[in-house]
């Protein structure tokens, strides 16, 4: 990231189904080597702009632009970018090995160089023993692997990654996460993946886009998008609670994560709505006088309808659903 | 309460196999009858008034005679000929054609369809006497080809309905996939989504197969001087040598026969749905 040159760059994309709008002028700067996260509820587009990125849909306008060069108008099969679909897409008629050397096959590589790439990039995901399998008869966590080296054997100028660790089972997703890191460092290229669940992109990624109603809200390091999220949305959606939020006065609202505020002292109140035991940690969901809910760490069970004091540490303040400043007091 | 419901159960099974039992007795009665008279000599099926239901004295004379007596040869080469050609144009226009559809929009894909079958709403007849017209004049009457190609007016609609159907059971992603790994379009439909829709394209190659090998109306008007067999075996019911007719009406059943059997597992009503519960 240090020569910040840009790898993949989106210009007033904007896709429409029919009357539904699905991008609705997006606008996007990847630079070369990250990983990077599209983030958002489902259904707002983030497949369908990765198959507008790799060429499967057509944009209604705006461009693709891939090192410097615009790609809008390439079919798929000469963008040589990669994407990993879902289901994997394995191709079910052909074992392992003819999965991931099926691109240089048509490319028309020579029969040892195929043998060599698809031996390396096996050796890479840890998949040599299954490389005569049958994709039918290999686990979840295996197809994906022969997704990804399938992939890889073309050395692409980018990965796209749709949903990569939702059709895991819980305890590979976690290792899927951090091999994924693991293979960008190693490969020192570029990754994009789409997930709906924020908990996949916290730890592993440079930037993350989150995406609602067709439109980039806010793309940031998860660090920031937690701790300053641009609009009232994405800090409702960013976080394991929501962001709570007080009226300051008409136009104004005070947002502030839970850790942010020190109960038992403080000008501040609160009525507790329900404890909530996280894992060691308790949480009080409380509502506010002006009727928001917000949420406090507690240090016991307290009984609903308690009036709770506290005050905040610091706090963004937010104008019109807009963010303005961090504030911070002693 | 649970042994009443599998009672029940039991029940509707044996409802179900008489009922499969007495259309299989449809069926296979004419058949029967057919390989019966053609076995045996006429004295003890035509000739008689209450011929016996059960074979006795078999023999191979009909066959000889019919065998003998016509160019039977010629006739069954142009029919395997015409049946081959018809089951190649109908897969030639069937798979893109399909492909086609697979890409549009479900309810318009299936209009579509529903408008190619309105050949076969059309008394053939109606159809073959223009084009055995248009054929004379285009020097193609008499031809394999000319034959093969009108009766794939009647073939393509099933079997373009058919194809789509398997087309549509491949997940969409397996075609992206392949797009972005490199392929064409031209290349994605024949060397992957037509090997993965390969027993929807076989059973439609062999009931295109099947309707040609018996196919008349077409053949007697389109190509009445080098006659396929189902003309063959109308000209000697014409001429009053049933038994010859029979004989060659069991040559014709034969690979029909063989081919439904042997291809049973294929021939699935999920083919035949043409993806339309999925």
């Amino acid at each position: 990231m240090t020569q910040k040159k840009i790898k993949l760059e989106l210009k007033h994309i904007t896709k429409k189904f029919g009357k539904n709008v699905i991008l609705d002028d997006v606008n996007l700067k990847i630079y070369e080597g990250e990983l990077f996260a599209i983030l958002g509820p489902s259904g707002t587009g983030k497949s369908t702009l990765l198959k507008v990125i790799v060429g499967i849909e057509d944009p209604d306008s705006g461009s693709v632009i891939v090192d410097g060069k615009d790609i809008t108008d390439l079919p798929p099969n000469k963008r040589n970018i990669a994407m990993v679909f879902q289901n994997y897409a394995l191709y079910p008629n052909m074992n392992v090995f003819g999965n991931i050397s099926f691109p240089l096959r048509l490319e028309g590589m020579k029969k040892s160089e195929i043998e060599k790439k698809v031996n390396d990039a096996a050796k890479l995901l840890g998949i040599s023993e299954i490389l005569r399998s049958s994709v039918n008869s290999i686990s979840g966590g295996q197809k994906q692997r022969v997704a990804l080296a399938r992939a890889l054997v073309r050395d692409p100028a980018m990965f796209l990654l749709d949903e990569p660790f939702s059709n895991l089972d819980a305890r590979v997703r976690f290792t899927a996460r951090e091999e994924l890191k693991r293979l960008r460092d190693s490969l020192k290229s570029t990754f994009i993946y789409v997930t709906h669940d924020q908990r996949e992109t916290s730890n592993i990624t440079t930037r993350v886009g989150v995406l609602n109603n067709g439109t980039f809200q806010q793309i940031d390091s998860f660090n920031n998008l937690y701790e300053t999220p641009k609009t009232k949305w994405v800090g409702d959606f960013i976080g394991n609670f929501p962001m709570g939020f007080m009226q300051k006065d008409k136009t104004h609202l005070i947002g502030f994560r839970p850790e942010w505020a020190v109960v038992g002292k403080g000008n501040m109140t609160a009525k507790l709505v329900t404890n909530e035991v996280s894992g060691n940690t308790n949480y009080w969901m409380c509502e506010t006088k002006g009727g928001l809910m917000i949420v406090l760490v507690g240090n016991k069970l307290l009984k609903v309808g308690t009036t709770i004091h506290f005050r905040l540490k610091k706090y963004n303040l937010y104008e019109n659903d807009k963010f303005v400043k961090q504030v911070k007091s002693k | 309460m649970r042994v009443e419901i599998m009672k029940r159960k039991t029940l509707n099974n044996y409802i179900l196999y008489a009922a499969a039992i007495i259309v299989a007795i449809i069926f296979i009665y004419p058949l029967y009858i057919l390989f019966m008279v053609s076995f045996s000599p006429t004295r003890y099926t035509l000739d008689e008034l209450y011929p016996s239901q059960l074979p006795s004295h078999l023999s191979l004379t009909n066959f000889v005679s019919a065998l003998t007596q016509y160019n039977f040869v010629s006739p069954m080469f142009k029919s395997l000929e015409v049946a081959f050609l018809v089951g190649i144009i109908t897969l030639a226009v069937a798979i893109p054609a399909a492909y086609g559809l697979s890409k549009l929009n479900k309810r318009l894909a299936n209009l579509i369809v529903v408008f190619l079958f309105m050949a076969n709403l059309v008394p053939a007849l109606i159809i073959a006497i223009p084009i055995s017209v248009e054929f004379i004049k285009a020097g193609l009457f008499d031809s394999a080809l000319a034959l093969a190609l009108a009766q794939s007016l009647f073939t393509m609609p099933l079997a373009t309905f058919i194809i789509l159907g398997a087309f549509r059971s491949i997940p969409k992603d397996i075609e992206n996939q392949a797009r972005v790994d490199g392929m064409g379009m031209i290349r994605t439909l024949y060397t992957l989504l037509v090997p993965l829709a390969k027993a929807g394209v076989a059973v439609a190659f062999l009931l295109s197969w099947l309707t040609s090998w018996d196919e008349f109306t077409f053949a007697v008007i389109l190509s009445p001087l080098k006659p396929t067999l189902p003309v063959i075996v109308y000209l000697n019911i014409t001429e009053g040598s049933l038994v010859q007719a029979a004989a060659f009406a069991a040559v014709i059943s034969v690979p029909v026969i063989i081919l439904t059997v042997v291809l049973q597992k294929y021939i699935k009503g999920v083919y035949l749905s043409g993806g339309l519960t999925g």
